[in-house]
């Protein structure tokens, strides 16, 4: 890959240089042809659009896109033909081709993007007519989406902000026929357009419902690490390194210990010799009731509110022991009888409820016969030599309760010489046997898988539960983080008389990773270390500034979700908001907005300017005393007709058309018309007429 | 475009456009407001709803509220440009400058004054309603003040004609709109004749018929010298006074003889024989022009019309006039 990227650069700065060599001489920004001033700015933004991408794109992609725009550049300046088509179609069958070598398939998100970015460069060697224009801006819109599978970060929406702004600038300029525009005019045009809109997109983003994933389960975009129904020894590795957010808890009262904070997923009892799996099923359908867990909880009942992520599983972990979910808009959620929190259906949308739960708390009797028989199973043929040592270490401990056993175990784990490392390598068949005697080297899931075999074959009925443990350090506004690096995997044994009862064994060899909010922290970047060394309290106040900003930006913009809508409806006084209010209201609101445009649009349509109507008045009265007034004749030469016409008698109203003039035209001349001079000419050639009918 | 295509029954289209066309008032200022604009999405804007409606999906199947807000963002922009749109054209007003008298079969030039009494507006174009969109001619109006914009046509036929149906539109600022108006100038263009090609040469002018006849044959006495003029017979010319003028650039000079006769030419419609009558007229152009350009005194003959000889641009307008309105 290092490789390939270096090959890359290497064909960039060819065609860099190929291209300085052949250029025709700068002649200066200002002095471009408008054309290719166009063109060079459109090719610009369309470069700055990609360029993000870099990370994600194989080097090919990168060199091929490169290539095409400085050439494409290269051939506005020189004001050259466009090369044919033919050659335009050999080089996208070409990226096709390569595209589907680097990923083996043409769908799904990176081919996609890949394939986007491939269409879009080729496209600019195409710009002839002005829907070739468009295709180039619509593709740029939908690279800018791409970006937010890979990140929603501020910096990234700045970027993207301005790739819009740069599109939008070159689709004004476009429309901007005639002379060269200045690019700050039109780039000004284009922000007051958007700036228009603003209101319009506030207003939508509020209000448009929030409802799931319409098909499928797009396995792209969000992160495909993370808690399953399944616990396979090594798979966790992934997790630890994946700093995606799995969910957000503000408490309601005051925090429990870190120590507590136990997330509780899928449960693990069954074991075939290579993976833990659930028992039943891993979602709680409608139609079978599910039985409770006989739990007993004492102390205060604590009540917050989860913010629980995608994790596109009908599992939802919940704080240690939830006791009751406030009701979820369009999932069901129910605790099975080993406390584990189910929906009817995979979570694949964000969701946010409240719920209650108790850290301290008691998992009763068994509901189920043979539930405590599950606990005991173990494949036979596997892991013989951790078997034997199981036995051995029951007889050493005969008559012992399961609690005094699952001590003297952690006992052994606290000082047998297990070590705890994120990297413990690839372990084989009888992976247990190979860590828990031989290597002893591993993390969560190696410790409690050995532990639950252990006790197991020690007679003490046992089970892996998987879930999160520990949070980020509270956030200014109270959130706790949970990320998919806390992902983790303890167990909990039977202890008759008392009921199930946790034990974690990596807390027995990693205390740190249990007892504190922290995670294991990847190491700083040159810049950050840089930083540190110079001023650590400047950097710790620039860093929290930023996470303050950034946890801003989580809650208002990619945190909004179904919830956030209830509850501005909520505030607007809906009692029980659904998505129909929330259909209704926005409807409401444009049906509200486009009446109040048309009203505008009629009263403009009806309005005449006062000036006008004055005149018009002035001149149906003149017709009236049958002196022909015509629709362009100013007031003078109306007042030249009335004296030739009326003679002494018109003079009155003679005087009033030239004091029309005068006002309308004259160098000081006022604003409005003067109304009183409208009622006083009506009332004079009514006295006129009068007067000639007598 | 052919008449008779345009009459045809079966050209829906342009039945409807023609019967819309004509219930328009015609005017020589038209003031652009809401009633004559009209507003349409163009293809490009079915285009950029398409894609907005892509973008939706994605936001709604990812779970991107970044993906809703650049959707949100294009789509108010839109709806805003649709307004910018209509806002370019409304409160415009069209002023049609008089119209100079154009040949028939070649371009007459309609100049059309624009003035915007607010702000900027950008990227108006005009054209006749019939014509195709490539002879768009634009311009930008600046903010209280005028821009004119030049549209040809061609008139097919001689005659007073009414101005054709004009259309003014705009795209602006993103081009998923197209804002249009329909304009019927009240003016009337004047249209002479087709003027023929390679038409033969101007009838030789004839003398007055009278006492003059007399003299001329008697060679008359010399009177003076005048400046040479086209037509002058060689024998007029003062040769002995000629190789002087020629070496220091003055003109030629003729005798000038009171008894030299009143020389008169005619452009007769008999003139012009085997000819259809669309064809002499085209003919008589041809000489009216030629006989203008030859400063020579001319006079027209049509039948039931005679213009009296006279000469120059009144007397050209005169006769261009009467050859195009002739029944």
């Amino acid at each position: 890959m290092a490789l390939n990227a270096s090959a890359a650069i290497d064909a960039a700065a060819t065609a860099v240089g190929e291209g300085r060599r052949a250029l025709p001489r700068w002649p200066g920004w200002s002095r471009l042809p408008r054309e290719a001033r166009d063109t060079l700015f459109l090719l610009a933004v369309i470069g700055w659009t990609v360029l993000p991408h870099a990370p994600h794109l194989p080097a090919w992609s990168l060199a091929l896109s490169a290539l095409v725009l400085l050439w494409r550049a290269r051939l506005a300046l020189a004001n050259a033909a466009l090369p044919g088509r033919w050659l335009l179609v050999a080089v996208l069958v070409g990226a096709i081709a390569l595209t589907f070598w680097s990923y083996q398939t043409l769908l799904g998100k990176e081919p996609g993007v890949t394939l986007a970015v491939a269409l879009m460069s080729l496209k600019t060697l195409e710009l002839r007519a002005r829907r070739d224009a468009f295709v180039v801006f619509f593709l740029g819109f939908f690279i800018v989406l791409t970006h937010f599978l890979y990140s929603q970060s501020i910096a990234v929406a700045i970027a993207m902000l301005v790739s819009v702004w740069g599109l939008m600038t070159a689709l004004v300029l476009a429309h901007m026929p005639v002379g060269q525009p200045s690019l700050a005019r039109a780039s000004g045009l284009a922000a007051r357009t958007a700036l228009l809109g603003a209101p319009v997109m506030v207003l939508l983003f509020v209000l448009f419902p929030r409802i799931g994933p319409l098909w499928g389960v797009p396995q792209d975009g969000i992160s495909k690490t993370g808690l399953s129904n399944k616990m396979k020894l090594g798979s966790m590795t992934e997790v630890a390194s994946d700093d995606t957010i799995a969910m957000r808890i503000r408490f309601d009262g005051p925090a429990p210990v870190p120590a507590h904070m136990y997330f509780r997923g899928p449960v693990l009892t069954r074991f075939d010799g290579f993976e833990w799996t659930q028992l039943g099923l891993p979602y709680a359908p409608t139609t079978v009731p599910s039985r409770p867990p006989a739990l007993q909880t004492r102390g205060v009942a604590l009540g917050y509110e989860v913010t629980l992520e995608p994790l596109r599983l009908a599992s939802v972990p919940l704080l240690e022991a939830t006791t009751a979910v406030a009701p979820v808009e369009g999932y069901r959620l129910v605790a099975r009888d080993d406390l584990q929190w189910l929906a009817d259906k995979p979570v694949l949308e964000r969701l946010r409820f409240k719920a209650t739960a108790s850290t301290e708390f008691v998992l009763g009797a068994p509901r189920r016969a043979g539930e405590l028989q599950d606990s005991l199973e173990l494949p036979v043929g596997f892991n013989p030599r951790t078997v034997a040592w199981a036995r051995a270490f029951r007889d050493a401990h005969r008559g012992a309760s399961a609690s005094r056993i699952a001590g003297a175990l952690l006992e052994h784990i606290h000082r047998g010489g297990f070590s705890y490392t994120l990297a413990p390598g690839d372990y084989g068949r009888n992976a247990v046997d190979e860590f828990w005697l031989d290597r002893k080297e591993g993390f969560c899931e190696h410790f409690a898988a050995a532990f639950v075999i252990v006790l197991r074959a020690a007679g003490v009925p046992a089970r892996i539960v998987t879930g999160y443990q520990g949070t980020d350090l509270p956030a200014i506004d109270g959130y706790y983080v949970v990320r998919q690096s806390s992902a983790h995997a303890w167990a909990e044994f039977w202890q008759s008389g008392v009921g199930w009862v946790r034990a974690d064994p990596t807390g027995a060899v990693a205390p740190d990773r249990i007892g504190r909010s922290t995670r294991l922290a990847p190491p700083q970047g040159f810049v950050a270390g840089t930083l540190d060394a110079m001023s650590p309290r400047l950097f710790a106040e620039l860093r929290s500034a930023l996470e303050a900003v950034n946890n801003r930006w989580n809650q208002w913009v990619l945190n909004y979700s179904r919830g956030q809508q209830f509850d501005v409806l909520k505030q607007m006084g809906f009692a029980t908001p659904g998505w129909e209010d929330l259909a209704l209201l926005l409807v409401g609101t444009l049906v509200g907005l486009a009446l109040a445009g048309a009203t505008w649009a009629w009263l403009d349509r009806h309005h005449v300017d006062p000036w006008v109507r004055q005149l018009e008045r002035i001149r149906r009265a003149l017709r009236s005393l049958g002196i022909a007034a015509a629709a362009h004749e100013a007031p003078r030469t109306l007042a030249i007709r009335v004296r030739a016409t009326l003679g002494d008698a018109g003079g009155l109203l003679a005087a009033m058309l030239d004091a029309l003039e005068l006002r309308r035209y004259s160098r000081n001349a006022a604003r409005r018309p003067d109304p009183a001079l409208t009622r006083d000419f009506a009332g004079e050639t009514r006295r006129l007429r009068a007067l000639a009918s007598r | 475009m052919n008449a008779d295509v345009l009459t045809a029954p079966w050209n829906v289209r342009a039945r409807v456009r023609r019967w819309l066309a004509a219930r328009l008032p015609r005017t020589d200022s038209q003031l652009l407001t809401q009633g004559n604009i009209y507003i349409l999405p163009t293809r490009a804007g079915w285009m950029f709803a398409l894609t907005l409606a892509v973008l939706l999906l994605a936001s709604v199947n990812y779970q991107l509220n970044l993906g809703y807000v650049l959707t949100f963002m294009l789509a108010g922009s839109g709806i805003v440009s649709m307004h910018i749109t209509h806002g370019t054209l409304r409160g415009l007003t069209l002023h049609l400058r008089p119209v100079a008298p154009a040949f028939a079969g070649s371009a007459a030039v309609l100049d059309v004054v624009m003035s915007s009494p607010t702000s900027t507006r950008f990227g108006i174009g005009l054209k006749l309603l019939e014509a195709p969109a490539a002879t768009l001619a634009w311009t930008d109006v600046p903010g209280g003040g005028q821009a004119t914009a030049h549209v040809s046509c061609v008139p097919e036929r001689r005659g007073l004609h009414d101005v054709p149906t004009l259309t003014a539109e705009t795209r602006f600022p993103l081009g998923l709109f197209r804002a249009w108006t329909v304009w019927r100038p009240q003016a009337r263009m004047l249209v002479y004749p087709h003027v023929e090609a390679d038409a033969p040469a101007l009838p030789a002018a004839r003398p007055v018929a009278g006492g003059a006849q007399a003299r001329a044959s008697a060679g008359g006495e010399i009177e003076g010298v005048r400046a040479y003029r086209r037509g002058d017979p060689l024998k007029l010319i003062a040769w002995k006074k000629a190789a002087q003028a020629l070496e220091t650039g003055a003109e030629l000079v003729s005798r000038d003889t009171s008894s030299a006769v009143r020389q008169e030419l005619w452009l007769d419609w008999q003139a012009c024989g085997g000819l259809d009558p669309e064809g002499r007229l085209s003919r008589l152009a041809a000489w009216t022009l030629a006989a203008h350009r030859a400063n020579a005194d001319w006079g027209l003959r049509l039948p039931g019309l005679e213009i009296a000889p006279g000469e120059g641009d009144g007397q050209r307008a005169r006769c261009l006039e009467a050859l195009a309105l002739w029944h």
